[in-house]
């Protein structure tokens, strides 16, 4: 499968809002569900994924919270905010009408 | 590759990193939690200590790269701070455009203001809008000096005797502090200072920043105020610009093009020699800072 690196960019945000309204995730768990999920497909890079989170942190679409570990270390989970929550939905329906109607050119083609 | 690589490679990302201290702070302690992750990750996998970390810092990418996405990340201000780093130069706007300048209570309620907010910057660890509220706090100790020509011959050789090494120290103390978190704000800083000099020598009779006259100050107050006014805008665009390129180029143009209005309005009363001269000091706004950034960082790691 070929992979559009301009969709992915665009579609950064709508996919973190999505796996942060399930439960709160730090950066490499949301790494590693990402790829997982989408079976590799979705293969984030550090530089990629925490200016993106930053960015959303700073929008107040997601909130950072440190949380202390059993071995002393320090590890932030993003949680997603009301905003976010609201920013969600609109993404959502903005990519299901999307979807839908790419759908429909391009399956009437093949 | 060992674990003294990693801690290189975070160093190299901090060195990068232009953002207040606690963010730096925040950020570095992310992404050591996220590499101790990875590594522990990459080991369960079959991997050794050593192949981990080395396979670990391929996936990280460059340090600078990394440094300075999340600088982009960072850097463009909220709608309020935007506006409170153009509240100064707004200020001074209005002051020369409604003519407030000659009541001395728009004056002190100004240089209050300005005092206030300053101190507050300083207190708050200097947040983005702080640095142009500085550069007004460093007004008066620049009108000092030009006020010294109004003294006697002798008295002005003393005063200025006291005045130079006090104002280097002063000038150098902030500088040096506007550095260590970013030059460009160091230049951010000091921008309306080669504007205001401008104006002082229009206004300056027959040329000269010898007297000042207040029949001049009335009559180009609409462009003084202008000249403050696109300051505001420049600010303001500053503040939301995420990319550096682009805050660079912004703060150079509009150093610049402030600096030839005042020259088109000034009607011949400031000199070309002195246009150029004024010129090139906002040009040495820029490239100043950028060398002792480099050699403070350089001296730091």
């Amino acid at each position: 499968m070929t992979k559009s690196y301009e969709l992915i960019t665009s579609s950064t945000d709508s996919l973190l809002l999505c796996l942060l309204s399930e439960q709160p995730m730090y950066g490499y768990q949301i790494i590693k569900e990402l790829k997982d999920r989408s079976q590799g497909y979705f293969n984030f890079k550090e530089g990629t994924l925490y200016p993106a989170l930053h960015r959303m942190e700073n929008a107040r679409l997601v909130e950072g919270k440190w949380k202390t570990l059993p071995g002393g270390q320090q590890r932030k989970y993003y949680h997603i905010s009301e905003k976010g929550l609201l920013s969600l939905v609109e993404k959502r329906d903005q990519w299901i009408g999307f979807l839908t109607a790419m759908n429909l050119i391009i399956q009437s083609d093949a | 590759m060992s674990a003294a690589a990693l801690g290189d490679y975070l160093k190299s990302i901090k060195y990068h990193l232009r953002l207040s201290s606690s963010t730096e702070k925040d950020i570095i302690s992310e992404l050591s939690t996220h590499i101790d992750d990875s590594v522990e990750e990459l080991k369960k996998g079959g991997l050794s200590e050593e192949e981990a970390q080395t396979t670990c810092l391929k996936l990280m990418g460059s340090a600078k790269r990394v440094a300075k996405q999340l600088c982009e990340a960072h850097s463009q201000g909220t709608w309020r701070q935007t506006l409170l780093a153009a509240t100064p130069h707004l200020l001074f706007a209005l002051l020369f455009a409604l003519s407030w300048w000659p009541g001395i209570g728009w004056l002190l309620v100004c240089l209050t203001l300005i005092f206030g907010v300053a101190i507050y910057g300083w207190w708050q660890k200097r947040p983005n809008w702080f640095f142009s509220w500085m550069g007004y706090l460093l007004l008066p100790v620049l009108l000092a000096g030009l006020l010294l020509f109004y003294l006697p011959r002798g008295w002005a050789w003393v005063a200025i005797i006291f005045y130079i090494p006090v104002t280097a120290f002063l000038v150098y103390h902030v500088t040096v502090q506007t550095i260590r978190r970013d030059w460009l704000y160091s230049s951010l800083m000091m921008l309306p200072l080669p504007i205001v000099v401008a104006w002082f020598i229009t206004v300056g009779s027959a040329g000269t920043s010898k007297v000042l006259n207040i029949e001049y100050i009335k009559y180009f107050g609409p462009w003084i105020g202008m000249s403050f006014l696109i300051l505001a805008a420049s600010v303001a665009l500053f503040i939301r610009l995420r990319q550096r390129w682009l805050k660079i180029a912004l703060l150079v143009i509009s150093g610049l093009l402030t600096l030839s209005l005042v020259l088109y309005y000034a009607g011949g009363r400031l000199g070309i020699p002195a246009f150029a001269i004024l010129a090139f000091i906002v040009m040495g706004l820029f490239i100043t800072p950028a060398i002792l950034e480099h050699r403070i960082r350089r001296n730091q790691a």
